[in-house]
């Protein structure tokens, strides 16, 4: 007998700031609702194994969407794309997981985001801490710094380029079979996206002077962070978890840029007493 | 900790290994280049011709052309050719993020190879452990 997973591919459709979006979403399990949003550049495939996790979709429902642009979630047909420069903004980002929420009727659901992603969990918990009842930043930090983002869309450089990065943001740990793949997945965006979702990860997200806002109260915040993530480092995000009052912060041994995926086992043990934290919180009065 | 890799008596094994190794021979097709990597004040230049790599020169190489050089430290090669480094020196773009490695010159060409300079260097690790 064939092994099927449970896993199941849907596209919901979006009006996000006056224009209409196919967006293509997975989903498995049953429970507290968890948006799984993958990092810049990525698609859903990131968050796989959670998908097959039954010790967590027994207790969770995990949606995982492709953002517009990504993975299969095309373009707009109603917008002439191809004379634009392709650029993620923080109220596109956001607006995107609000409707998301409200197409797919979920009573404020978890959200837990990687690295662009991850940037995310903090400006939602920030800005709308009513409609989360608590994020998960993963390599989260309070801001993206500098950086010259040319190469990551120039005709002379091409997907490899991405799949190298991917490569050695794995930890030297990794399981070999996990590295190749976070590889693989690296190279299956659409060129333009890595370039375009760093714009808000670079020039956009940015928590200087807001931390002492959070209401931690009202939507939960928890940050994990890989030891080996150059990018985001532990140091880091330790910074921000500071700042934010009652944020939880969880250095992640062994890990590096995409815990999720480039050893989901390792991640997997520092997510679940989170996940369980949640599950404790929602079942009080 | 010696730098094999600049070790003037194991450059043909290395080249040797390198331009038989399956994943470079991929990674690196088309790859017509002299990469400068440089071991504190050791210049190691290497030099890619169609996807071969045809000369490694560490001796004498203070006055050679290169297109593109990845710089560290004696420390930081050291770190980064250890089986298991530590953090922030385990990947080249890792290291340049975090001030442990500098690329300089035409960065664009090294963004196009860069799987083929990473896989070098990843079998450098390889030979400086075996």
């Amino acid at each position: 007998m064939a092994v099927i997973e449970p896993v199941v591919g849907k596209y919901v459709y979006l009006n996000i700031q006056g224009v209409e979006y196919r967006v293509f979403y997975e989903e498995s399990g049953a429970g507290i609702p968890i948006i799984c949003q993958h990092a810049g550049g990525g698609d859903g495939l990131e968050w796989r194994t959670l998908l097959n996790d039954a010790d967590i979709t027994s207790k969770y429902r995990v949606i995982v969407p492709n953002l517009p642009y990504h993975g299969k979630s095309l373009p707009p047909e109603s917008l002439e794309w191809w004379k634009l420069e392709y650029r993620l903004t923080k109220s596109f980002f956001m607006d995107f997981h609000l409707e998301l929420s409200i197409a797919l009727d979920l009573d404020r659901p978890v959200y837990m985001g990687c690295y662009v992603g991850g940037f995310m969990a903090l400006d939602l918990a920030l800005e709308y801490p009513d409609k989360f009842r608590a994020v998960i930043g993963v390599g989260a930090a309070q801001r993206g710094g500098p950086a010259t983002l040319d190469t990551f869309y120039h005709p002379s450089v091409t997907n490899n380029y991405r799949r190298v990065n991917a490569m050695y943001f794995c930890a030297p740990m990794t399981p070999e079979v996990h590295r190749r793949e976070v590889t693989w997945c690296a190279m299956q965006c659409a060129a333009p996206t890595t370039k375009g979702d760093l714009y808000y990860y670079f020039k956009e997200h940015d928590l200087t002077g807001k931390t002492h806002l959070f209401d931690t109260s009202r939507c939960a915040v928890y940050l994990l962070t890989g030891d080996y993530d150059p990018t985001s480092s532990v140091e880091d995000t330790m910074e921000l978890a500071k700042a934010i009052k009652g944020s939880k912060f969880t250095e992640m041994k062994g890990l590096s840029h995409a815990g999720m995926h480039e050893n989901p086992p390792v991640f997997k043990s520092y997510l679940t007493p989170i996940l369980d934290e949640i599950v404790k919180h929602s079942e009080q009065p | 900790m010696a730098v094999h890799f600049i070790n003037p008596d194991k450059t043909s094994s290395f080249i040797n290994v390198l331009n038989s190794d399956p994943e470079f021979k991929i990674a690196a097709r088309y790859m017509t280049k002299d990469v400068c990597i440089e071991v504190g004040k050791i210049k190691c230049i290497v030099k890619f011709r169609d996807g071969v790599i045809t000369q490694m020169k560490s001796e004498n190489a203070f006055a050679d052309p290169w297109d593109f050089a990845i710089r560290g430290s004696v420390d930081a090669w050291e770190k980064f050719l250890q089986p298991i480094p530590p953090r922030f020196y385990d990947g080249i773009f890792g290291g340049m993020i975090r001030g442990n490695f500098v690329l300089e010159g035409d960065t664009v060409s090294a963004f196009s190879h860069f799987w083929a300079v990473t896989r070098m260097l990843d079998i450098f690790r390889e030979l400086q452990n075996k």
